[in-house]
């Protein structure tokens, strides 16, 4: 992976952001390719450990979003 | 949760928090353009991450 | 299939072919400016010129237009082609220097300076356009002219009506040579138009073929036959080459179907009225005076400005908008609705807040209004707040003037205020409340249905039976039984299919079919062998990501035995082939990669089941709606992000176990607590449809409040009809009456309820399924207005019953005065009572009756008669009633003196205080609920701060509650008029036959359980669980841990990550398994 192309490790919602994120492509919106996305059932679900381990990994970045 | 980061050397820059309804495709994209942007401007997460080990 | 060399490399092409379409499968980027899919080639701009060598010689050909042919050698990007090229931009640059697309090529050629003689033309003579006019079907334009004078026109360069304005050839232009102004101008007789976006209320544009909206089911484009040009001219049918799948057929005609059915629902909503009618506001004339509709898309993230919050005229964000309420509602003389349309004044504040929000503080929205009418649940708080909080104006007025400002963009309005001050302001936005209409097509229908209509064209329903309409059979839900909102939509909708399944309680289940049932093969103990199915969705995905090589790549990840691509994942064919793999390969677990799982994973986990898998042991991952579609310009990224998500699947399906779906069953017997009018329409509701029923009543008779109520809206006699009901009750025998009895005891959850109820002393438990609760509410007796200090001095129930009992008192009556709002809309007590409006207007109303020369006096603060009660109000007016509004801080004074009651208030209109003289004051007093803690507690139901019951959701499910098998109905819920407690004392019954018609029910394989050895027993669960499925376990080897209720939890992960011993797991999103996923992130790693 090159040096400016981070990867953000997403945590979304099923029921809002994994949604929108799901619109936008079917309104073919763009964005950057950087997120990778684990859908999980509510944000009621995110554990701090999930963000230290992403990070732990080496993902440049942690986004959680309900 | 990003003040125990930002003690133990990661940038706060690194976790980010949003929420997004399931109607708001536009911001969706919004917030992905602007963490990745910030991000981008950090360079890579070198604090934490293992380092590959060598193998001969 | 030919065989030739293109760039040196070996190709494959079909007979036929030309150059570029090969080089195009192959990703070699030749430029063409002239060149479409749909149309033959023509060769005409020449760009895109190449090198062909057949052996002896080397030509340059045109490769749009020049078939290929067995070992011939083509090269695309030689000096001598490149050459070639630069001169013909040069050229062609020359004769437009001014055109982008032309300026863009030269750029990449190199080319600074141009040697020839500049003209200043835009055409290129491409003739893509002309082309495209035949493949219309249209032939309006060709190339005319020869030499230097040839140029795209019309025959005789005369204005033709062959051109049907299609606006085909202005797509294709590449220069901008032709332009919708020029086809105007130049080529039509007709006048062409964006076709307007239905949508977006003519905001925008859209296509003749169209999906109406984004999230339309189903989600299938259809084509509109009164614009599509293949209709119109016989030709194009472009579309068809363009669809992979061979799904349009132009020959398909409507079908007439003809269905038998036991029961009609009327659900045909409403038409947003036409303001085009009253030119006033200059609706259509001026560009930013808009309908509410349309603002609503102006706001819309998915709206024709992307959710910016600009004026349509000149984009500019607007710093004043003005709203103008009751356009095409309450008014008679110019639009014959007198109706109130119910939802505008709410529509409006919302609209006002939400615009602050988007834009700011700074933002002045200003509603015009006659009387503010929220008297929803949370709706008076919520025009609080916009008043308080957001600073929203509300001007009492009617706007008579809309001029055009100065600047020809902004709005200067005049308006009169109410202490006769005229006043002048300018705003840059406008926008009309309008109201709802039935729409024409609608009243033809009811006529030929024969059912019957109010004189507002709404169906005519009576307040006992506010579902069914004059045609026995034929039941009505939603706006066309008169103006209301989502949540009274919604009550309806559910209360018809209720008053439906009465009817057909007989035929339920008779037409069902049932599945067999593929045996579930036990993989326990076996190590993963994964099938991995990356979907290509036609070129959806493939055109985006390389699709093989995620294939490759998954087939070489751990545990996979199988990865395999295929068109169209989703198809009928390939689900079969997929079962059959499944079974060949011994796959016990499948990843499919493809578009999202919220749409198709259901479809997936059919396929696994029918394969004899569990369902559980499979992961979707999401390449199309979170990849391809959104990173198309990106492709070498968007590969590398799909092959990171396939990696990410197969490693957490690789931690996937087999999920037992716990199964329940329900008992059918119900419970109705409550035996007021809407318990008692709900018990009843359910005995028709043959469900044994306990009604449970505190008290010591049936009927509740409505045994003070005189008449309905509508002018019914409550009494004879509640009697009816009473009786109908009592003889049914599949309702069992518990009177004098309360409930102190339940236990069990959805389905299984056990419920202790004490009467007398004695105790009874009983079993049943479901519970709706039907408590009703209370008039609040007021220490307000010498209230009980004089026997003239009444509440609105107390006068009814004087009515009921024919009182001679009140017929000797000089004079009456009715207060409105004791109690309601005060701090204490900040919600609208939504019923006094309309019942003092009702009762001045019979007083007239009996006495018209009776001066009566209503003093309010606004006139709630929403709906078609607006005509009480009107008629109220008509008869001499007099509204004198009060505000809240200079509340009416009342004196008892010896020779009647002195009533002070401060007319709005005088602006001084009057004194009024009069024999009876009615005071119009709130509706309170009875707020009782203890039941809520036993089926963990909560109440709002009001004391109202909160219901699962206040738009979608405002007829049942949050925890599971517990109903809602009634003044409980709000307060609310017969019918409306009525319709929903039957939607309630229709929510909870949902669950009764089902022998058992199926929990969720994905929720939370609890490990009991790790368990401390903390309650943190307990306590944070919005839906009370974890419990303690009072007895027993775990006594004190928790425990999750399978058929309660809803798998949301709040227990889990609440937890702080790690005891609670949830199936499917386990810790393990998301940590798998964020193992995988890197591969490198």
């Amino acid at each position: 992976m090159a040096e400016n192309e981070p990867k953000i490790l997403s945590f979304l919602c099923n029921w809002c952001s994994y949604g929108a994120a799901d619109l936008a492509g079917v309104s073919r919106m763009e964005y950057p390719p950087n997120i990778r996305v684990i859908r999980i059932p509510c944000t009621g679900r995110m554990n701090p450990k999930f963000i230290l381990a992403g990070l732990r990994q080496g993902a440049d970045a942690v986004w959680v979003s309900g | 949760m990003k003040n125990l980061l930002e003690h133990t050397g990661i940038e706060p820059g690194r976790l980010h928090f949003s929420w997004v309804s399931s109607a708001e495709s536009t911001k969706f994209v919004e917030v992905v353009k602007k963490i990745t942007e910030e991000v981008k401007a950090l360079n890579s997460n070198k604090a934490y991450a293992k380092t590959k080990p060598k193998v001969d | 299939m030919i065989t030739f060399k293109l760039n040196g490399k070996t190709v494959q092409g079909e007979e036929g072919q030309y150059i570029l379409q090969v080089a195009e499968k192959y990703g070699v980027d030749i430029p063409t400016l002239c060149n479409h899919k749909a149309l033959e080639p023509a060769g005409m701009c020449r760009v895109c010129t190449v090198e062909v060598f057949d052996g002896r010689r080397t030509r340059f050909v045109t490769s749009c237009n020049y078939p290929i042919w067995e070992g011939m050698e083509v090269n695309t990007e030689t000096e001598l082609v490149r050459e070639g090229r630069k001169l013909i931009v040069e050229l062609l640059l020359a004769r437009c220097p001014e055109v982008p697309a032309i300026q863009k090529l030269a750029k990449k050629y190199g080319i600074t300076e141009i040697r020839f003689h500049k003209e200043a033309d835009t055409c290129i003579l491409c003739g893509l356009c002309t082309r495209v006019c035949e493949k219309m079907g249209a032939r309006a334009i060709s190339l005319t002219g020869r030499g230097v004078d040839m140029k795209v026109d019309t025959p005789y360069h005369l204005n033709t009506d062959a051109c049907f304005g299609c606006g085909a050839c202005a797509s294709l232009c590449p220069t901008g040579h032709i332009t919708l102004e020029k086809i105007n101008r130049e080529f039509t007789t007709r006048t062409l138009q964006l076709i307007p976006s239905e949508y977006d209320m003519g905001l925008r544009g859209r296509k003749p073929i169209y999906v109406p909206y984004a999230q339309a089911v189903p989600n299938i484009p259809a084509i509109d036959r009164d614009v599509c040009m293949h209709f119109k001219a016989g030709g194009c049918q472009i579309c068809k080459e363009f669809c992979g799948v061979n799904a349009i057929d132009h020959s398909m005609q409507d079908e007439f179907i003809e269905l038998e059915v036991g029961a009609i629902v009327l659900a045909p909503g409403f038409k947003p009225y036409d303001p085009s009618r009253l030119d006033f506001y200059g609706y259509h004339r001026l560009p930013n005076v808009v309908t509410s509709m349309q603002y609503e898309r102006i706001l819309s993230a998915s709206g024709p400005f992307g959710g910016h919050l600009v004026r349509p005229s000149d984009h500019k964000e607007p710093k004043k908008i003005a709203w103008f309420q009751c356009v095409g509602s309450r008014d008679q003389n110019r639009c014959k609705n007198s109706y109130c349309s119910s939802v505008c004044c709410m529509y409006a504040i919302k609209e006002a807040v939400i615009s602050k929000e988007h834009a700011g503080k700074d933002l002045d929205c200003a509603i015009f209004f006659m009387d503010m009418r929220t008297p929803g649940k949370e709706f008076e708080k919520f025009y609080n707040d916009a008043r308080d909080r957001h600073g929203v104006r509300f001007i009492r007025s009617r706007v008579h003037t809309v001029d055009p400002a100065p600047d020809g963009h902004s709005l200067a309005i005049r308006y009169v205020m109410e202490n006769g001050e005229t006043v002048s302001e300018i705003f840059d936005m406008i926008v009309l409340s309008i109201g709802l209409e039935t729409p024409p097509e609608m009243i033809e229908l009811a006529g030929r249905l024969g059912v019957e209509l109010t004189p507002g064209n709404f169906c005519r329903t009576d307040a006992f039976h506010p579902v069914n309409t004059s045609k026995e059979g034929v039941f009505v839900c939603g706006a066309f039984q008169g103006p209301k909102d989502i949540p009274q939509s919604v009550i309806d909708a559910s209360a018809a299919a209720a008053a439906a399944q009465e009817l057909l309680a007989g035929a339920r289940g008779t037409m069902a079919r049932t599945k067999e049932v593929v045996p579930e093969i036990n993989i326990a103990g076996e190590r993963p062998r994964i099938g991995v199915f990356v979907c290509k969705c036609g070129t959806n995905i493939a055109g985006v990501v390389d699709v093989p090589a995620v294939r490759d790549y998954a087939a070489g990840l751990p545990y996979v035995e199988y990865a395999a691509d295929n068109l169209y994942t989703c198809s009928q064919d390939t689900q079969e082939t997929m079962t059959q793999i499944i079974r060949e390969k011994n796959l016990n677990r499948v990843v499919v990669a493809a578009c999202t799982p919220k749409t198709h994973e259901p479809l997936f986990q059919e396929t696994l089941i029918n394969a004899g898998l569990n369902k559980y042991l499979f992961e979707m991952t999401n390449i199309r709606n979170q990849d391809s579609w959104v990173h198309k310009n990106n492709p070498r990224l968007a590969t590398d992000k799909a092959k990171d998500l396939v990696r990410m699947a197969v490693a957490k399906v690789a931690l996937m176990e087999p999920l037992k779906e716990i199964e329940l069953p329900v008992n059918h017997t119900t419970m109705v607590i409550g035996g007021g009018i809407s318990g008692m329409a709900a018990a009843k509701s359910f005995a028709l449809q043959g469900f044994e029923t306990h009604l449970v009543e505190k008290s010591d008779r049936l009927g509740g409040q409505a045994l003070n109520l005189y008449h309905t809206a509508t002018g019914e006699g409550v009494q004879e009809k509640l009697c009816e009901m009473i009786k109908s009750v009592e003889s049914d025998k599949k309702i069992h009456l518990h009177l004098n009895t309360t409930i102190t005891a339940v236990e069990g959850f959805v389905g299984n309820f056990k419920t202790t109820l004490s009467s007398n002393g004695n105790q009874e438990v009983l079993e049943h399924g479901a519970v709706i609760l039907a408590t009703g509410a209370a008039p609040y007796v007021p220490d307000e207005y010498a209230y009980g200090k004089d026997p003239r001095i009444l509440t609105s129930l107390e006068l009814d019953k004087k009515f009921i009992a024919n009182d001679p008192m009140i017929c000797n009556l000089k004079s009456a005065i009715f207060i409105q709002c004791v109690g309601s809309r005060e701090p204490q007590r900040p919600y609208c009572s939504r019923v006094c409006c309309t019942h003092s207007i009702e009762n001045a109303l019979e007083l007239k009756k009996r006495n018209p020369d009776m001066n009566i006096y209503i003093l309010y603060r606004d006139i709630r008669t929403y709906g078609e009660k607006e005509y009480l109000y009107k008629q109220a007016r008509e008869k001499g009633v007099i509204f004198i509004r009060y505000s809240v801080d200079n509340k009416p004074r009342l004196e008892i003196r010896k020779e009647g009651l002195a009533v002070t208030v401060t007319d709005h209109v005088l602006g001084r205080p009057i004194e009024i003289l009069t024999d009876l004051v009615t005071l119009a007093t709130a509706v309170v609920p009875y707020k009782d803690e203890a039941l809520a507690n036993f089926f963990k139901v909560s109440m709002n701060d009001d004391g109202f019951f909160i219901e699962k959701h206040a738009k979608l499910g405002p007829s049942e509650f949050s925890t599971d098998g517990v109903y809602l109905c009634g003044m409980a819920h709000y307060p609310k008029p017969i019918d409306e407690s009525i319709a929903q004392a039957k939607a309630a019954v229709s929510r909870a036959v949902t669950l009764l018609s089902k022998a058992s029910i199926f929990s969720s394989g994905t929720i939370a359980q609890v490990d009991p050895t790790k368990c401390a027993g903390c309650g943190v669960c307990v306590a944070i669980c919005p839906f009370s499925a974890p419990s303690i376990i009072d007895k027993g080897r775990f006594a004190g841990k928790a425990e999750i209720n399978p058929v309660l939890c809803k798998g949301c992960g709040l227990c889990e990550a609440s937890c702080r011993s790690g005891a609670i797991h949830l199936k499917g999103f386990d810790t393990d398994q998301i940590f798998s996923q964020i193992f995988e992130l890197n591969a490198a790693m």
